[in-house]
């Protein structure tokens, strides 16, 4: 394990080094605060104006998820990144041959940062969520998050072969948070040609509550991560 | 001569490593938005899409193009090469402009907003090139992917929040001295577009020239050794 936490270690100390850290967690606080004031403030100066009585009322929970996404999007984002720079500069084969192992480093680059955006996220949604949420579904909604975001660092770091592609892809991997608004907007049948977004079931199961979107909701993630994993993984031999 | 060969590398890079395709896509997603969104919020809404995203470009992308350059020696070969740091520079900030401007005048008549095409494709182009000379600027200096992204959030907030404030109706005319203003109000066709396109290519030449002066500067100390 030591090895391990050394790894991980050297990669929180990095994105410190860089500020990336700090400002991935200013950056979640600063929305967080935005959705909490902002938003209401919004809603309520957007009624008097139009003489309505809801507006954004019914996108709270679309901004609530939004958050709970937004926190490991971000995390992983930043992970996705420093892994590309690592591989460019050797530094992942090098790793994958000392005591951390090809295990290690996929663990402390993948599950750890993911594990901490759940738990960050977890904290977020508790405080500044806009709708009621129970314990349970803040578990649940950001454990799906946090596994979906782990897609972001596999498809990044496994389809780009150096760090101005995964610039390039990860403007293209924000077409997987695209699901969210999807339910809201969309009531139709259209709707399911959303459906292998992991985002568009995780948006459908706060919605109805139906343990169906959760499994789907996982099911998508493992399936995205299953088939992405194989290639990440000959990337990293 | 020099310049035109660069400029055919530097977009051959770019399609390479997936920077139309990724317009491409862009472009279609942005243009399906706008028919989705009521008429009235349509041409505010394409406005913020062209200035927040294609007319940006440069400043998410430099980056990463100018770190992969360092990390290849690519910079050390054209360092030694005749290319003088201009012609790199011009070269940057014209092939990631021709991006930026297709992909902007594609939104822009999709959602059909365009009202004046010569002030439109100046207000695109100009304000590409301004945002790919902070790209960079920023860029000469750091060593990792990440620490450019965080430098270049006070960048983007300090030019994209006056042009979003002066798009939803804060208009004193003081503000119009502001680039990212010009790029909006040029976009927009609107009253001051005229005023704006002297500003915001004085703003450019600027930036361009302190963006000539941090790679000329770079160039020299490639390689560890200062000449």
């Amino acid at each position: 394990m030591k090895p391990l936490y050394r790894s991980f270690a050297m990669f929180i100390k990095q994105i410190f080094k860089d500020s990336m850290l700090f400002m991935v967690c200013i950056a979640v606080v600063l929305t967080a605060f935005f959705i909490r004031f902002g938003i209401p403030a919004a809603e309520k100066f957007l009624c008097s104006y139009f003489n309505k009585e809801a507006i954004l009322l019914n996108y709270y929970l679309l901004c609530d998820l939004f958050l709970a996404l937004m926190t490991p999007y971000m995390f992983c984002f930043a992970s996705a990144l420093m892994m590309l720079t690592e591989y460019d500069e050797n530094i992942a084969s090098f790793l994958a041959v000392t005591p951390v192992g090809k295990k290690g480093y996929v663990i402390s680059r993948l599950i750890f940062p993911a594990g901490i955006a759940f738990i960050v996220s977890v904290i977020i949604l508790s405080i500044f969520s806009l709708t009621e949420w129970s314990v349970w579904m803040i578990i649940i909604i950001c454990l799906l998050t946090s596994v979906s975001s782990v897609i972001i660092t596999l498809f990044l770091f496994s389809f780009s072969h150096n760090r101005v592609e995964g610039m390039a892809l990860g403007k293209l991997s924000g077409i997987l948070m695209l699901g969210l608004p999807v339910p809201f907007f969309l009531t139709n049948k259209f709707q399911y040609l959303f459906s292998f977004l992991p985002s568009f079931w995780i948006a459908k199961l706060c919605i109805s509550e139906n343990g169906i979107y959760l499994l789907l909701a996982l099911a998508t993630s493992v399936i995205w991560i299953s088939i992405i994993y194989k290639k990440f993984s000959r990337k990293m031999i | 001569m020099r310049t035109k060969s660069l400029l055919i590398g530097d977009i051959r890079f770019q399609f390479k490593y997936g920077f139309y395709f990724l317009y491409a896509v862009f472009t279609i997603l942005y243009i399906a938005i706008l028919y989705m969104l009521p008429g009235r919020w349509r041409e505010q809404a394409a406005i913020i899409m062209i200035f927040t995203d294609p007319a940006a470009m440069g400043l998410f992308f430099m980056g990463a193009i100018i770190l992969f350059e360092k990390g290849e020696r690519v910079l050390n070969s054209i360092a030694i090469s005749p290319v003088k740091p201009y012609e790199y520079v011009i070269s940057k900030l014209t092939s990631i402009a021709i991006i930026s401007t297709a992909a902007a005048v594609l939104i822009g008549l999709g959602g059909r907003v365009i009202s004046n095409y010569i002030y439109f494709i100046l207000g695109v182009f100009l304000g590409s090139c301004l945002f790919s000379c902070i790209g960079i600027i920023l860029a000469v200096n750091i060593k990792t992917l990440n620490q450019f992204i965080v430098a270049t959030i006070p960048a983007e907030i300090i030019i994209s929040l006056p042009a979003i404030a002066w798009l939803f109706g804060f208009k004193p005319l003081w503000l119009i001295l502001h680039p990212g203003v010009c790029v909006i109000e040029l976009c927009q066709n609107g009253e001051n577009a005229f005023l704006a396109m002297f500003i915001l290519a004085f703003w450019t030449f600027f930036a361009a020239v302190y963006a000539w002066r941090k790679v000329r500067k770079s160039f020299k100390s490639l390689g560890g050794i200062k000449l």
